[in-house]
């Protein structure tokens, strides 16, 4: 171990101010200390040293990506519980031939490992559909349509076949608790182009949140500034947004007024006290975002046509439906990573179809495949659906045999699943790797949740190897230390 | 996979390039396996595995293809190619997915690729072409590890600790303790002035949250200011040093450090049983100034002292805090995910060294070598795993009187159970009669409420109407004898046994992996010899090892133990370390700012038997900590990040203290300490983000709730939303420096927010009690509860004006108004920040 291979007071490019300026600090400045994290700032802005402290900066401030970006926003329609593949995206006619039938092959799920199974044969009919001829089931028939403008990863491996850390892993990279979320990444990397409403915004099923609740999209080591906000479809859309009972507007800015009259004389004698002002600037900012958010959230705002196409007129699609299109509503105005809920609480209230798949698919895609297809479709009618990358997919996929003696349901499947993208720069109309021929494990092409993360953060114009944040002595990343490289056959 | 191919011995490692070296040079491979290399197998390699072992900076897990002695050298897991048995090549077994290496990732390669490299391999590996460059002869020598240099050794952390003479400055007036010395001494070295020292009130201020985390109340404000003795500042320290909720402030510090928490997170995030026991404990051992030596001890090895007490072994009650999946998906590499929390966690806390960073590999930074890694993990790889059984974590800690007590209460039950018994027993002999076999019998030898179950039902039938009055007469006082609580138990460290299994060194960090093994020692680069072991001893509960640790770490002759400690209090005291870096104290940390004074607080801490108390008093009767927080342009110029401690730093308050001073203001503060946990209020709307709303989650008395922040139960998924909104510690990960963000959604919590809302409630009803009945009054005192200063009357001005006018022209009524006002004070600036 010698001076050559371990640099002294340099690390990753990293010069020792910088970094003691990220963990001896305290993230008092948070907006400055995180443009200083940003690879090559420090020397470009070394001579800023000898100034006075800076002025407040929005830790949501707009970033500039490391590259050109294709995508400037994320949709992230996350199919909680883990749908079949099997029986919606990954056409396997062999399960068809030998439903019934106990044959030889490896799963491991929620019920262990076992080597062989009974196949369940898919309750539903395959067929192409658009010009690139894409394998959907009849689960999708709405969003058969817009197969053209899709990605199908049909190679999808995870680590964990249990809810508990494969939906940790799905979304903050690692089977283990306390890393920050993906959206949380990306809003580090990029800020938000909105001030005046959250950056990372998760939207719940009604019915519960998934397991381990908040860690869903909690920022891990990395500042409170970016764990998502839960944005609600009806009362209240953000918690704390309304003002108090009989709070009137005009009372509430009398109330700041005067708040900023006294935060202004106690300033006055602190006039180098960059944190001082930040917080009388956070006011104005939580000022503007309670008109803000509820002029966003304000689904009923929309023409009678658009919201029939998310299918706002009917009772089953209506809930997912009016959360799809508040998505579109959030990045048509600059939120920069939505992530919606599809199922939540246990069981049957989500994709973790155990006994029963026919009951349990029926039932979650009859609910989002009209609204799933209203949104792509009125993205690209939009405009928004180039700058708009949408990511679809649970944490796993099921496996092709039933999970108990009798019955159609399946356990869980980190071996192989589907997952798919649109929009955003993603080649449309293409699948990219494949499962076995019953959809047990992926055998081609296979791609690891990092693949998909890389995937997500380059469109956004992000490196994933240099998308960082020093912890723990280690320079963290969500794609891990190793590093991935983003999914080039669908980009 | 075979052991064969994962037992590497580094003997070998350590002597293939060489080999490897000599024969690749030699005579080229005859010309057909010239055009089969060529054609069918250089194909394969730059399709499949040259883009990571393509030579270069690619060459992921240290392996390199494109040359031959690259494959014959391998990477982490050895050599890619055996020439003695070239069927057992690492390189088959993972392009067959037979092992734990798969490779490619993307995919297996067709059946007839691999039958073209097994060939390849068993002709003996013939290249041609070769592009990169050659392995070095030896270079590596990976058996010994990195070689650690005089160099890494000389680093200031590293070195042991020397008192440093205490400057003379020229004006020896400043100085009030030798801290003062070291400070001016580079302030006017740089052409700096000191600030003044800040007023009276600001000091109170500073030093009541310091101290206790919580504000001072107005009349110690007044006291203090009226006390004109020369010792009056000297006394107010002594006060708080002696307050209880010292222990709770910095209790806290080191809650933070140990990623304290009271559930397991994943899934299910169930309790930790008895946690709250470790976080008493903690606060108790700073209330009592605990000397840091035997806190140390305690935490890693109360088990394994002289004589163990309930407290030492509560103490190690530090081994189980961590976040625990109660279904890993890979059980051993989990077990190993375990013990990593547990490396990190110490070595971070007490050593600030990131061992961490060498599970994997060798430390990128740090001398610190792989081994080192798993010899620092074989201290306490003989720890039982977390686990829902409560002898692998639970110690049963009762007093002899608490266990006669126990016993007592057990036998008297027992006898009463005896009595009733005794009667009822014909009676269910009779019951039993309609039972058909096997039930009967099993009723029979089986349990009270298993006979009650089946009898209960027949009885009616069965008995006559006496008997069957007796019958639940009988059972009806069987049933009223109180249950005997279990005796208390601690959430603690266990082993199964003396012998520690052996440990070996996990190669890329896999437990499935196993590389050289390894023995219990200390980072080599710190130069401690490798400790004596206890040999195992006929009947002792553990291994014995972590003692070892423990007294390594407490003793004073470790170069960083003693630095550490005081610059975290340093860091606690001034909002920043002498080292900036608190939990990092190696190459990549930071310098500290003042070395000297640094290591004479070090030597000072030891010397006064690494006793906290001492340590504060010195550090707070300073002329340091009493500098003014005021800004000086020549100064702000000269030295912008205050990195000469010009002038003492603002800062904003903490989570806890935020929420405890609006209790504290409000007069609802409840003092008591100790105990389970409570329940804070969780609006609804958060509760909705659980699987199952609520759940995890109790109900407890508004009294309970009016308790200091340290004392909320700790659920990792379900942070308190006052606290995680204000840069609460994380759980799941040591936290050695707080954030203290400024968004707007905490703006909008402390605008609309339930919580913030009813302090106001609160406030508004505690000032309507103590002052006058004119508005005038009333802004009055809450402006001074808040601020703790006497208002102006400016400041009472336009305060009374927002009221009227709130209540006239917003049509808000007056007590309205005046809440508006009591919830626009707990917002203001100078409640958030400390001068």
């Amino acid at each position: 171990m010698n001076g050559d291979s371990r640099p002294r007071g340099s690390f990753c490019g990293r010069t020792r101010r910088e970094f003691v300026w990220q963990t001896g600090l305290g993230f008092t400045s948070l907006g400055l200390v995180d443009l200083l994290s940003r690879d090559g700032f420090f020397s470009k802005r070394a001579g800023a040293d000898g100034g006075a402290p800076a002025g407040y900066v929005n830790p949501m401030a707009p970033r500039p990506p490391h590259f050109e970006p294709k995508a400037k926003a994320v949709i992230f329609l996350f199919m909680y519980g883990g749908p079949s593949h099997v029986d919606t995206f990954d056409y396997k006619p062999e399960l068809f031939k030998h439903d019934g039938r106990t044959i030889a092959v490896k799963t491991k799920g929620r019920g262990g490992t076992k080597n062989e199974g009974r196949i369940v044969g898919p309750k539903w009919d395959f067929r192409r559909h658009g010009q690139s001829g894409q394998w959907v089931s009849d689960l999708f028939p709405n969003l058969a349509t817009c197969v053209d403008d899709i990605a199908f990863i049909k190679s999808m491996t995870a680590d964990s076949p249990l809810h508990g850390s494969a939906m940790l892993q799905m979304n903050s990279g690692k089977i283990l608790s306390g890393s920050p979320c993906l959206g949380s990444w990306v809003t580090y990397g990029l800020g938000s182009e909105n001030e005046d409403l959250p950056g990372f915004v998760v939207s719940l099923d009604p019915v519960g949140g998934p397991i381990s609740g908040a860690k869903n999209w909690s920022s891990g080591y990395m500042p409170s500034t970016y764990q998502g906000t839960i944005l609600r479809s009806q009362g209240e859309p953000i918690i704390d947004l309304s003002r108090p009972e009989g709070v009137s507007d005009a009372t509430q800015r009398r109330l700041i007024d005067t708040l900023n009259a006294y935060n202004a004389d106690h300033l006055a004698a602190r006039a180098d006290q960059s944190d001082l002002a930040a917080r009388i600037s956070s006011f104005e900012l939580a000022y503007k975002m309670q008109m803000a958010a509820p002029e966003a959230t304000d689904v009923d705002s929309e023409p009678e046509e658009t919201k029939r196409l998310y299918g706002l007129d009917d009772p089953r699609t209506d809930n997912f439906g009016r959360r799809c299109l508040l998505a579109r509503r959030l990045v048509e105005r600059g939120v920069r990573f939505v992530q919606i809920y599809a199922g939540g609480a246990h069981n049957d209230d989500n994709w973790d179809a155990h006994t029963d798949i026919e009951a349990n698919h029926n039932f979650h895609c009859g609910r989002t495949d009209r609204p799933i297809a209203g949104l792509l479709k009125d993205l690209k009618r939009k405009g928004l659906l180039d700058e708009t990358l949408v990511v679809w997919g649970g944490e796993f996929g099921r496996q092709p045999t039933a999970e108990y003696e009798k019955g159609t349901g399946r356990d869980h499947n980190a071996y192989g699943f589907t997952m798919w993208m649109a929009g955003g720069g993603v080649k449309g109309g293409t699948s990219v790797g494949e499962t076995d021929e019953l959809g047990s494990a992926a055998v081609s092409d296979r791609f690891h949740v990092k693949h998909l993360h890389a995937t997500i953060l380059n469109q956004l114009g992000l490196d994933p190897e240099h998308l960082t944040f020093f912890y723990g002595g280690l320079d963290q990343k969500l794609v891990g230390v190793e590093g991935a490289e983003p999914i080039r056959q669908i980009i | 996979m075979s052991s064969i191919g994962l037992m590497v011995s580094f003997g070998i490692l350590a002597s293939m390039p060489i080999r490897a070296q000599e024969q690749s040079s030699p005579e080229p491979p005859p010309a057909e396996q010239v055009a089969f290399f060529e054609q069918s197998v250089r194909p394969l390699l730059v399709q499949h595995c040259f883009d990571c072992h393509g030579g270069g900076e690619k060459i992921r897990g240290g392996l390199d293809l494109t040359t031959r002695a690259g494959a014959l050298k391998g990477g982490d897991f050895g050599p890619a190619i055996d020439e003695e048995i070239p069927e057992l090549s690492l390189l088959l077994e993972a392009v067959s997915y037979e092992g734990l290496v798969e490779m490619p990732p993307s995919g297996k390669l067709d059946p007839g690729a691999i039958e073209v490299l097994t060939r390849w391999v068993e002709m003996g590996a013939p290249y041609v072409g070769e592009t990169g460059e050659m392995p070095g002869p030896g270079g590596e020598a990976e058996g010994e590890g990195p070689r650690i240099t005089e160099a890494d050794r000389q680093h200031w952390a590293f070195r042991p600790v020397e008192r440093p003479t205490v400057p003379e400055v020229g004006d020896p007036g400043w100085v009030l303790d030798p801290i003062d010395a070291f400070i001016l001494d580079r302030l006017v070295d740089a052409g700096l002035r000191p600030a003044p020292e800040a007023s009276r009130a600001t000091l109170i201020r500073r030093l009541s949250y310091d101290l206790t985390g919580l504000p001072p109340t107005p009349e110690e404000v007044d006291a203090f200011l009226a006390d004109e003795s020369p010792d009056a500042y000297e006394a107010l320290v002594d006060r708080l040093l002696d307050s209880p909720h010292y222990g709770e402030r910095w209790g806290r510090h080191w809650l933070d450090l140990v990623r304290f928490a009271e559930t397991n997170s994943f899934e299910r995030d169930r309790d930790k049983p008895s946690a709250w026991r470790y976080r008493d404990y903690v606060i108790e051992s700073f209330n009592e100034d605990k000397p840091y030596d035997q806190f140390v001890r305690e935490q890693l090895a109360g088990d394994e002292l002289d004589e163990p007490t309930a407290e030492s072994i509560i103490a190690t009650g530090f081994y189980r805090l961590g976040a625990w999946d109660d279904e890993p998906t890979d059980p051993l590499q989990a077990r190993f995910d375990e013990l990593d929390d547990i490396v990190s966690t110490t070595s971070q806390a007490f050593l600030g060294l990131t061992i961490n960073c060498a599970r994997c590999h060798d430390h990128k930074i740090d001398p610190i070598p792989q081994r080192d890694y798993y010899r620092f993990l074989a201290f306490v790889s003989n720890l039982e795993p977390y686990s829902y059984e409560s002898d692998h974590i639970l110690t049963e800690i009762a007093t002899d009187e608490e266990r006669a007590e126990h016993d007592r209460a057990v036998a008297d039950r027992e006898r009463r159970e005896r009595e009733i018994g005794g009667v009822l027993a014909p009676i269910e002999a009779k019951l039993l009669e309609s039972v058909p076999e096997p039930r009967r019998s099993r009723l029979r030898s089986g349990t009270f409420e298993e006979r009650r179950h089946v009898l209960d039902g027949i009885a009616d039938r069965e008995l006559s109407a006496g008997e069957l009055a007796e019958y639940r007469s009988l059972v009806g006082r069987w049933r009223a004898i109180p249950p005997v609580p279990p005796p208390p138990t601690a959430l603690s460290a266990r082993e199964p046994g003396p012998e520690a299994p052996q440990s070996y060194v996990q190669i890329r960090g896999s437990a499935h992996a196993r590389g050289e093994p390894v023995e219990p020692g200390f980072p080599e680069v710190l130069g401690a010899a490798d400790p004596p072991l206890p040999g195992p001893s006929a009947g002792a509960s553990t291994s014995g090892r972590r003692r070892v640790l423990a007294d390594w770490i407490a003793s004073p002759e470790n170069p960083l133990t003693a630095r550490v400690m005081v610059n975290r209090v340093w860091h606690y005291h001034f909002g920043r370390g002498l080292v900036r870096t608190p939990s990092d104290f190696g190459v990549q940390g930071a310098e500290p700012t003042h070395p000297e004074l640094l290591d004479w607080l070090a030597s000072e801490f030891v010397a006064d038997g690494w006793r906290l108390k001492p340590l504060h008093r010195r550090i707070v009767m300073s002329r340091a900590y009493r500098m003014s927080s005021k800004g000086d342009p020549e100064a702000l110029a000269l030295d912008p990040q205050n990195d000469l401690f010009w002038r003492f730093d603002l800062r904003r308050l903490s989570a806890e203290e935020i929420r405890d001073s609006m209790l504290a203001v409000t007069g609802a503060l409840n003092p008591e300490m100790g105990g389970p946990g409570f329940y804070s209020k969780i609006p609804a709307a958060y509760l909705a983000g659980q699987s199952r709303p609520g759940d995890g989650w109790g109900d407890s008395s508004a009294e309970e709730r009016a308790r200091r922040s340290v004392y909320i139960h700790v659920k990792r998924s379900l942070v308190t939303p006052i606290l995680s909104s204000f840069d609460a510690a994380d759980t799941d990960f040591p936290c050695p420096v707080r954030f203290a963000t400024t968004q707007p959604t905490q703006a909008l919590s402390t605008l609309n927010g339930e919580f913030l809302n009813e302090q106001a409630s609160d406030l508004a009803d505690r000032v309507r009690r103590e002052s006058g009945e004119s508005t005038g009054s009333r802004v009055r005192r809450a402006l001074r509860l808040v601020t703790q200063r006497t208002p102006t009357d400016g400041e009472v001005g336009r305060g009374v004006a927002f009221v009227e006018r709130v209540a006239a022209e917003d049509g808000a009524g007056p007590d309205r108004a005046f809440e508006l006002f009591c919830l626009m004070a707990l917002n203001l600036n100078e409640f958030f920040y400390v001068d």
